[in-house]
């Protein structure tokens, strides 16, 4: 079966599920869920092909360069597979009346259009893509049609128009210096006509662009407002899941297109300082899902760190951190769906529902940082690769990652000390809903058996890592022998 | 005079929108007056786009009555404007659902009251105080941190 | 102090682009992927209008996606806005001019809208340029008689059928051509009505699709009520 059936059939999913909901509102609630299960099954079915050779789709029999090609590498299936899975653990399930038939209509343009960005080989495509996964964020952000949510979308939609604009601009800017789009000829001409100040522009106009999604300093300022106002699964959805898909785009174009050293070191310095501001304002955050938003903002910041390490160590670290936080961030929200709210409010809930207290205990530990959680062996492979690397600002990375871990420890177990607290039985909370729990409970297990199986996963994750930063591999796959019509 | 350079004409204008808009963005307060300079910002880049495709003394490329033109301009940067304009035009629309909504929730459209109200009223959901000072007065109503009954 | 920091990135920016484009030559771009398309495309897809020979088959995916987002941002905008109130009120009817003018308007615009998308792959236009004349066909009625009775149900049912429609031409593709939204049908006599495959049933879908879609959102604005006036 075909990759690209990946991002066709919840698009046209999503196409028909508002005549689907007419017909019948019990057909509209199970016809999304059904899609997205399609998906993951025809994404493992077609794992085994993809190993053994990375798959180059060109769509509509055009060959690459002059039609899009989706290039279909182990890295990009993974996370094809790790976008239909993620959203269909994170649905929304809003009810049956109209508004809720629309959310599951966006939430579904969502899976198809990250899924597209996971799979494209193309530099519009991929901006199309982008746009189209921003909208459907735009819509699923102001679900809750209160007025704070309102407020925080419209924010989140210029600083997001803004960012659009400019990697059009980039766009237009690598067009005008190479005359192609597609990522493996702009791979191969990169080196003659990309390496002046117009490539690192371009790479710069792109790189805020990709960084709105992916919470880059400094066009992450919507990030705790549309967190707060949006229901917890969405943020779940945003943060865990679609900040990865931003940050895959800008890693290909950094491995493929933009080579030069500076590209780096812009990366490492944005990396650093959202680290420090995440973390920080993490650290003075008063309610639950504003300090799950920024210590978003700061694991996102050790991954870009993390990619700015040129080589196959600095994509396995930043991959693993990734992974890692793709299963911790969306499990954190779910908890907060029934916690969330001032950290005064958590008092005693440990009494109302014991699992949650213990699935969070779990999750917090793993984001720290604490052995033999693989959020340990993930932050440890970044530190490593980065003490590799020559020069005092990589060292500076270390010493801010090291920081920022004990400035996270500090604020979770704050958080866990306010679960134990001791209250009266009147004052205990609500007890969280089984679907919910069941879900944590099932993204905790596979921290866990993460660690038991950390050998063959590390290992996993490596070959993926050197397969991703295999340029010459991914020009030989596109463009085997010239270009030709 | 020598003529002026069609080229330098031309980039000047869509930077020009470009930067009309992005200093729009910036400055402006009223929420209208921000999606219109999004559009602008929006027109500079595709018009950005739609430069580099041009050739001098090249035709459209379009065939008419079986007669192929020497030279055509590039057709790829059309294809991607016409892409890109209905882009924005879906984003554009969008706001305007957005600023209808918060004109009728928050009655205003001043982008300063309304990020307070946000505030607010995000603050008053987590049933947290605003942050300010202890001594500040107390006119929201919600009351500081520390009448919360803020922890140790 | 926000300004003045906003004015300096400003000028920041405005100096950078100034750099660049120094380093840009207007009219001499290296038309890479353009050349090879403008000699190959008569033939591999017999479209006259080279431009839609990419937008729907070199880079019909892209106009897919670029469908989708149409389609997001009228959903994403229903939600927002709501259900209208049964006895909501609306602006008074226009004046007699106005009026007359929008019912000769109509089919006027209709005529134009189909025209503009079924010459899509003959003559500049196509099916999203076709496709808002229709739209502006619905609403100019709607215009001069605010309060008339908008059937959203059947739009949104054209709607929906007319995208699925893209899709499916694009998995015959799959099926019958080797490769999702490869063209079909052959490609006839270039320069007629009747050519370059499944080009032109393409631009149906997308003009009735974007038609319907601008149609249903605009008349959604409109029925808002607005709160003080």
């Amino acid at each position: 079966m075909s990759p690209v059936l990946m991002f066709v059939l919840p698009l046209l999913g999503a196409f028909l599920l508002p005549i689907v909901a007419r017909a019948s509102t019990m057909a509209g609630r199970l016809f999304g869920p059904l899609v997205l299960t399609l998906n993951c099954v025809i994404g493992v079915l077609a794992w085994g092909a993809v190993s053994e050779q990375t798959q180059v789709i060109a769509l509509g029999g055009f060959q690459p360069p002059f039609g899009i090609a989706f290039y279909v590498d182990r890295l990009a299936l993974l996370f094809a597979i790790a976008v239909s899975l993620g959203v269909l653990l994170l649905w929304p399930d809003a009810g049956e009346d109209e508004a809720a038939q629309r959310e599951n209509t966006l939430t579904l343009v969502l899976a198809a259009a990250a899924t597209g960005l996971a799979l494209s080989g193309d530099l519009f495509n991929i901006y199309v893509f982008y746009e189209l996964t921003a909208v459907a964020s735009y819509g699923l952000a102001a679900a809750r049609r209160n007025g704070a949510a309102y407020a925080a979308t419209l924010r989140y939609v210029v600083i997001s128009s803004f960012g659009a604009a400019l990697m059009l601009i980039g766009i237009a800017l690598v067009y005008m210096a190479t005359g192609t789009l597609n990522l493996a000829q702009l791979a191969q001409l990169a080196p003659g006509t990309l390496d002046g100040p117009l490539g690192l522009a371009a790479f710069v106009f792109i790189l805020i662009g990709a960084g709105v999604k992916a919470e880059l300093f400094p066009v992450n300022t919507w990030v705790p407002e549309v967190y707060a106002a949006a229901s917890k699964r969405v943020a779940g959805l945003l943060a865990g899941i679609i900040s990865k898909l931003a940050l895959l785009i800008i890693v290909r174009l950094l491995v493929l297109v933009f080579q030069q050293p500076e590209a780096l070191q812009i990366l490492l310095t944005l990396g650093i300082l959202g680290v420090i501001t995440g973390e920080l304002a993490a650290w003075y955050a008063r309610d639950l899902t504003r300090m799950l938003a920024y210590s978003s903002i700061g694991q996102l910041g050790v991954m870009f760190i993390a990619f700015s390490i040129p080589g196959p160590a600095g994509l396995y670290a930043g991959l693993a951190v990734a992974l890692h936080h793709m299963v911790v961030k969306p499990a954190l929200f779910l908890l907060a769906e029934r916690q969330g709210g001032a950290l005064e409010r958590l008092a005693g809930s440990a009494q109302a529902s014991p699992v949650a207290a213990g699935l969070f205990i779990l999750l917090a530990l793993s984001l720290i940082g604490i052995p033999p959680l693989p959020g340990f062996w993930a932050k440890f492979l970044v530190v490593t690769a980065a003490l590799a690397q020559p020069g005092t600002a990589y060292l500076l990375s270390v010493a801010v990652i090291l920081l920022a871990v004990v400035v996270e420890a500090s604020y979770l177990f704050r958080v866990i000390v306010q679960l134990y607290r001791r209250v009266p039985p009147t004052e205990v909370g609500d007890a969280h809903d089984g679907a919910t729990l069941t879900v944590c409970a099932a993204l905790g297990l596979a921290l866990i058996a993460a660690v038991l199986w950390l050998a063959p996963l590390g290992n996993g994750l490596q070959g993926i890592a050197a397969q991703a930063a295999d340029r010459a591999g991914y020009i030989e796959a596109v463009l085997p022998a010239g270009v030709s019509l | 005079m020598s003529p002026p350079d069609l080229g330098a004409i031309l980039f000047t204008g869509a930077f020009g929108l470009i930067m009309i808009g992005i200093l729009g963005i910036v400055i402006s307060t009223h929420l209208v007056r921000i999606v219109l300079s999004i559009v602008l910002l929006e027109t500079g880049a595709n018009l950005l786009l739609m430069l580099s495709g041009y050739r001098p003394g090249a035709a459209a490329p379009i065939i008419i009555d079986g007669v192929v033109p020497a030279a055509m301009v590039d057709p790829v940067p059309q294809a991607l404007v016409l892409t890109a304009i209905v882009i924005g035009v879906a984003v554009q629309a969008f706001m305007m659902t957005l600023v209808l909504r918060l004109r009728s929730v928050y009655g205003t459209l001043d982008i300063r009251e309304l990020r307070a109200r946000l505030e607010r009223d995000l603050a008053q959901e987590a049933g947290i105080g605003l942050p300010t000072s202890d001594d500040a007065p107390d006119v929201a109503g919600v009351g500081t941190a520390r009448a919360q009954g803020g922890d140790a | 102090m926000r300004n003045y920091v906003s004015l300096l990135f400003v000028a920041g920016l405005a100096f950078l682009l100034f750099v660049i484009s120094g380093q840009l030559d207007f009219g001499a771009a290296p038309m890479l992927i353009g050349q090879a398309i403008n000699q190959a495309a008569p033939e591999q897809v017999g479209a006259a209008n080279i431009v839609t020979s990419v937008v729907l088959g070199y880079r019909a995916l892209d106009t897919l996606g670029e469908l989708a987002i149409l389609f997001t941002a009228a959903t994403a905008g229903g939600l927002m806005l709501g259900r209208a109130r049964a006895g909501a009120t609306h602006d008074p009817e226009a004046g007699f001019i106005l009026r007359t003018a929008a019912d000769l308007l109509f089919p006027l615009l209709l005529v134009v809208g189909l025209f503009i998308i079924v010459h899509g792959h003959l003559t500049p236009g196509g099916g999203f340029q076709g496709g808002v004349i229709l739209a502006a066909a619905f609403f100019v009625p709607l215009l001069a008689r605010p309060g008339t009775h908008f059937d959203h149900a059947s739009f949104a049912v054209v709607e929906g059928l007319a995208g699925a429609t893209f899709i499916v031409i694009g998995l015959f593709g799959l099926v019958y051509g080797g490769e999702f939204l490869a063209p079909l049908l052959g490609q006839g006599e270039m320069g007629s009505l009747l050519s370059a495959g499944t080009l032109p049933l393409l631009y149906i879908a997308v003009g009735l699709k974007v038609g319907s879609e601008l149609a249903g959102l605009m008349a959604h604005i409109a029925a808002y009520e607005a709160v003080d006036s």
